[in-house]
């Protein structure tokens, strides 16, 4: 029942689409927020992935003469208290982002995805063990969670990526568990049973497919709240470390010491965050609309 | 021989206060001041940050103390506290203190040679482990001459020291060196001090607040003239700043203000009185001579020569803060290189171009190049006024083909890491609590010291060390330490980069206060401090 | 019913207790202890005195009867003694409670009063420019960090006003407490009445398109009756569940909106706890968060199953 052919959705909701650029062009005209989402979603990508050739300057340099330099002229955006350039730094403070949350996203999902289906699948006392985890685990708000883990880690990038992933585990294994106990008494999989295929096998190969409607629906939205989280875990002095150019770290300390002397240093930044996790969110609004009309809103 | 000077102070001091009716000091009211962060604690013998000493010294009293009314800390500027006076024994060896009688704690007990004993007897690490008034001790180098502490009936009290050190008197006149009671836990120390100072502590939120009301039974006559003092403690230093602008504080905490922000306190609160001063706080260049690449002596004189204190001083301060070697520079340092002997050393060059040249050819000589840097990993504190030096140093070292990487390290593992030596270069800054050879030397630079973390080893400098030390004649002892000063530069012991020189500002109707300019964490008894309201 | 809740009740404490195993252990994980701490606040790492202070704490004892004296604590009710001011936890932790739960407080009245009648008008505007225009601010209140947009709204305010209202003294009345907590109040409500927005929307939309709603609408009833008697009536159970939910999880807003704003509550205590390592806190302030997320699922279902009649627990 959980098996959505895109298609035919498409397809029923009007569209006689044939290539690439008229499903784009369908898209835009069913979605035009999700366009927006999208758009800014792949500037965001792109603008990680070719940092160094969009930042004029080293987003490390520093220049005493430059120091707090208002925007304009050879500082686009500015120059923060110790004459680095903010454009730069917001440029490469994009694949920071992109980084931590798409790396946060990935392992949480990699871990919730074993984790749901190994639950749903073989059920019985993995998948009792594995709800009580999950309740534990979710007694407690992201952000908190979140905190203890960082805290825990010490402040590097990878800890920083593993602490956000933790918590993003249960919802994922949640989804994944209850799709996988509806699938796993379909005929397709009693089928593939019965010629002998091994449970393993039917679980990630028949299975795991079925579920990556909800999924990628889930992953998109939670791309959008890993990237806040960073910021606020940066913003607190516990996320990714100087010299990094992290924009939640750039927002923290120093920055918010010059409100009133230098305030692009707390605006830019912080529309660099708002602006992504609201592409990601207009994107995942409408991929939920297309992938997942049970939930459309 | 000193008795005589003392007296001289306390006459003086009276006749001031009767003969210039100019001083129409007001009693009353309360002086509001925010605090930078949560205290470790109260207990001022336990902790050295300026987060303690500044809200806490005005609990309690020393035996001497530095003048409050003079602007640098000396040792011919020594006045009496709970002591009336003292005296030296002929062979330098022997200081006896006369108390001044009819002093009482602030639980109201009565204050005897005992209390004296006890303090420093736990500073000496030779206290009664079950009273405990202290259970840690930072400051235990500046009491190793210490041989002996004895009473003589409640009033009087005489230190035994191993040789004569006239720095002695310099030490008891610390801020951090207030008196202790014997009757008190340190537990209630840490929390809720009790001293015989001219505020009593009446409460201490943690995170929130720090509030001292006026002792009204303080022995000095007609003071304090405060009836309260209240902290507020705001993490956030724009918050501080605000709500200074907004009339919330009457006072900044200590060198709060950055020259970077001065201008904005001064365009907001036109009529705030601002001080900038040398806090006697250096940032300073941790190498560990002991593992590669830094065991190479030439590698450590490139390292050296690429650094352009100018430009660490230009973005961290616009330009205020001072250069100088080990000691803090004259005027404000009493002992300092003056400027044309810190020119001739290395790291302090003025033609910066022609150091790094020579840096550079070190460097290919020991085969590094710009397509061959030297890779390091630049350990420091993970707080600010540590991670913006290490910045601009990651920065500069890339002029001689160092290609550094920065290591914050979290607070609370940084002084462990820095003494297991698991460290390459290290950022670090260093307070130095009285401007004071034997402070400094012994503290950071003598062989045996818990807290020479670079682990420097020079038996010759050690001597020279111990021979200042004795010396009782200043001017030679000045050049004894211009000497030491010389050689520590010559061996990059632990390059300095700068003097770090920040703001405190009031507003104009706090009068009487005297902000000390070679140390922060002295003066801040606030006795006469009063309000023009 | 009786057996479900019994049921609900045990895997309540079961929860609860896993977590409090998991802080425990997570937290004597972190590298340093509160002994590194206090002797690097001096200055120093002397091995003697840092072991002396870890004795004298108790932390130089195996974790598990650590374990055990806390929770045999708890059961008395002491939660023990905070390390760094060396006072009783509770001293510590409950006058704070008090100043986060008004925030917290304030903060869902915020989200709920703009939440709820915006979901509405979304709902029965749908695709409207008026549905799309609040569709978007409302995404936009689950983008912004908030202490982002606290850091904004304390700039606008020195600009235009010359002061911020920062929490720099206590409070005299309870007016000022009010005038001074709103403003937080709204920056950490902003997102949980984007929530509320779009969840009273879906569920709006949901019950228009059901049967009664279509038949209320045929017989005549006016437009303005069918979607405030009819619907909204029944639209709003899902919503109060998630006001329930979002209660609890406000904890993560505080902990910033508290920091940039100086208000001295438990959510910004927690983080400064953690970097402290005064463990006796953070346990015991995790494990008061969790009670309070767990209590409330439970109260969230049991209203549930009081509210809608179609709800069955019988597994």
């Amino acid at each position: 029942m959980a098996v959505i052919n895109h298609e035919a959705e498409l397809s029923r909701a009007g569209a006689n689409i044939t290539g690439w650029w008229s499903r784009i062009l369908f898209f835009t005209r069913r979605y035009p927020l999700g366009a927006v989402g999208a758009t800014i979603v792949l500037v965001f990508i792109l603008t990680a992935v070719f940092a160094n050739f969009i930042a004029p300057m080293d987003p490390t340099a520093t220049n005493a003469r430059a120091s707090l330099a208002p925007p304009g002229g050879k500082y686009l955006l500015g120059a923060d208290f110790m004459g680095r350039d903010m454009f730069s730094r917001i440029v490469f403070g994009a694949r920071i982002s992109l980084a931590v949350g798409a790396g946060a996203m990935g392992l949480g999902a990699l871990i919730g995805i074993s984790v749901g289906l190994a639950s749903g699948y073989l059920g019985g006392w993995v998948d009792l063990l594995v709800q009580r985890l999950l309740d534990i685990m979710q007694s407690l708000p992201l952000l908190v969670m979140a905190i203890v883990m960082a805290a825990a880690l010490g402040p590097t990038m990878r800890n920083t990526i593993i602490a956000i992933a933790i918590p993003l585990v249960p919802t994922v294994a949640r989804v994944v568990r209850a799709s996988t106990l509806s699938l796993r008494e379909q005929p397709f999989v009693e089928a593939a049973r019965a010629v002998g295929m091994g449970e393993l096998r039917i679980a990630v190969r028949h299975v795991l497919p079925n579920t990556l409607a909800p999924l990628i629906v889930l992953a998109t939205a939670q791309l959008g709240s890993a990237i806040l989280v960073e910021a606020s875990l940066s913003f607190l002095g516990l996320g990714i470390p100087e010299p990094y150019p992290s924009w939640g770290r750039m927002l923290s300390e120093s920055a918010a010491e010059y409100v009133r002397t230098a305030p692009w240093l707390v605006i830019f930044p912080g529309v660099a965050i708002s602006l992504t996790v609201f592409g990601t969110n207009l994107l995942g609004d409408a991929l939920r609309d297309i992938l997942d009309p049970r939930q459309r809103t | 021989m000193r008795v005589g000077l003392a007296i001289v102070a306390t006459t003086a001091a009276v006749f001031m206060t009767a003969a210039s009716p100019t001083f129409a000091q007001k009693h009353g009211g309360t002086l509001r001041i925010s605090h930078r962060d949560n205290p470790p604690s109260a207990s001022v013998l336990e902790e050295s940050t300026i987060s303690v000493n500044q809200p806490f010294m005005a609990a309690f009293n020393n035996l001497v103390v530095f003048d409050p009314s003079e602007k640098i800390n000396s040792p011919d500027k020594i006045v009496p506290d709970l002591a009336e006076s003292w005296s030296w024994n002929a062979d330098n060896t022997k200081l006896t203190f006369k108390l001044r009688q009819g002093v009482k704690w602030h639980d109201g007990k009565p204050f005897t040679a005992k209390d004296v004993k006890c303090t420093f007897d736990a500073l000496r690490g030779d206290g009664d482990e079950k009273v405990g008034i202290i259970r840690k001790n930072p400051r235990k180098v500046w009491y190793i001459n210490l041989k002996d502490v004895a009473t003589n009936g409640d009033n009087e009290v005489s230190f035994q020291l191993g040789r004569p050190q006239p720095s002695f008197l310099s030490m008891l006149a610390a801020g951090y060196s207030p008196i202790y009671s014997c009757h008190v836990p340190g537990r209630d120390m840490r929390s809720k001090p009790i001293g015989t100072g001219p505020f009593k502590v009446v409460e201490f939120k943690r995170n929130e607040s720090i509030k001292l009301v006026r002792n009204l039974d303080y022995w000095k006559k007609g003071r304090p003239y405060l009836d309260a003092i209240d902290w507020r403690i705001v993490p956030n230093r724009s918050t501080r700043m605000l709500g200074f602008g907004a009339g919330e504080f009457d006072m900044t905490f200590d060198s709060d203000v950055t020259f970077p922000l001065l201008k904005d306190i001064k365009a907001q609160k036109p009529d705030a009185v601002c001080e900038g001063r040398p806090t006697n706080v250096n940032s300073n260049i941790l190498i560990n001579r002991d593992a590669p690449p830094f065991d190479n002596p030439e590698l450590r004189k490139a390292m050296v020569l690429a650094l352009d204190n100018r430009a660490f001083a230009d973005i961290l301060s616009q330009g205020n803060d001072l250069d100088g070697a080990a000691m803090l520079p004259p005027p404000a340092g009493v002992w300092g290189l003056p400027k044309d002997m810190l020119a001739t050393l290395p790291g302090h060059a003025t033609d910066i171009e022609k150091s790094r040249a020579e840096g550079r050819k070190i460097m290919a000589s020991l085969g590094y190049g710009p397509n061959k840097p030297l890779k390091v990993k630049i350990a420091t504190r993970n707080i600010a006024i540590y991670r913006d030096p290490a910045v601009i140093l990651i920065d500069q070292l890339k002029q001689i083909y160092i290609e550094g990487e920065l290591e914050p390290i979290d607070t609370t593992v940084w002084y462990a890491k820095v003494q297991r030596k698991d460290y390459q270069l290290g950022m670090n800054l260093t307070g130095v609590g009285v401007d004071d050879p034997d402070v400094n030397f012994y503290e950071n630079f003598y062989s045996t010291s818990e807290r020479n973390y670079t682990g420097y080893k020079n038996p010759e400098v050690d001597k020279m060390i111990d021979q200042q030390s004795a010396e009782v004649d200043r001017d030679k002892r000045r050049k004894m330490v211009w000497e030491i000063e010389k050689r520590l530069a010559d061996d990059g012991a632990r390059p300095v980069i700068g003097y770090n020189v920040a703001n405190t500002c009031w507003t104009p109707q706090v009068k009487g206060l005297v902000l000390q300019h070679n140390s922060i964490y002295n003066g801040w008894r606030f006795e006469d401090v009063w309000l023009d309201r | 019913m009786g057996s479900y809740l019994v049921r609900r009740f045990l895997l309540m404490v079961l929860t609860l207790f896993g977590m409090s195993v998991l802080i425990f252990v997570m937290l004597r994980l972190v590298p340093g202890d509160i002994s590194d701490i206090l002797v690097n606040a001096a200055g120093i790492a002397d091995a003697k005195e840092k072991a002396k202070i870890a004795h004298e704490l108790g932390i130089d004892q195996p974790i598990h009867v650590q374990y055990a004296q806390w929770i045999g604590g708890l059961t008395r009710g002491d939660l023990g003694y905070a390390y760094v001011s060396e006072r009783p936890a509770i001293e510590e932790i409950a006058p704070r409670i008090p100043i986060s739960a008004k925030l917290a407080g304030m903060a869902l009245f915020f989200a709920v009063l703009i939440g709820v009648p915006f979901g509405v008008i979304s709902a029965v505007r749908q695709n409207t420019g008026l549905d799309y225009f609040l569709r978007v601010i409302s995404l936009s209140g689950l983008s912004l960090p908030s202490f982002w947009l606290g850091l904004l709204v304390l700039m606008a305010s020195v600009h235009w006003f010359g002061t911020i209202p920062i929490y720099s003294n206590e409070p005299r009345s309870f007016l000022q407490e009010v005038a001074l907590l709103s403003i937080p109040a709204a920056v950490v409500g902003f997102r949980s009445s984007a929530l509320i927005m779009r969840l009273t929307r879906s569920s709006m939309l949901e019950v228009l398109r059901q049967d009664y709603v279509r038949t209320a609408r045929s017989k005549g009833a006016s437009e303005v009756s069918v979607n405030y008697d009819h619907a909204l009536r029944n639209a709003l159970l899902p919503v109060v569940t998630i006001i329930g939910i979002e209660a609890a999880f406000l904890v993560g807003g505080l902990i910033v909106t508290e920091t940039v704003f100086n208000i001295p509550g438990v959510a910004r205590f927690l983080v400064e706890a953690i970097l402290w390592r005064d463990y006796p806190i953070v346990q015991n302030l995790v494990m008061l968060i969790a009670f309070v997320v767990v209590v409330v699922n439970f109260l969230v279902d049991m209203a549930y199953m009081a509210l809608d009649p179609r709800i069955k627990f019988a597994e």
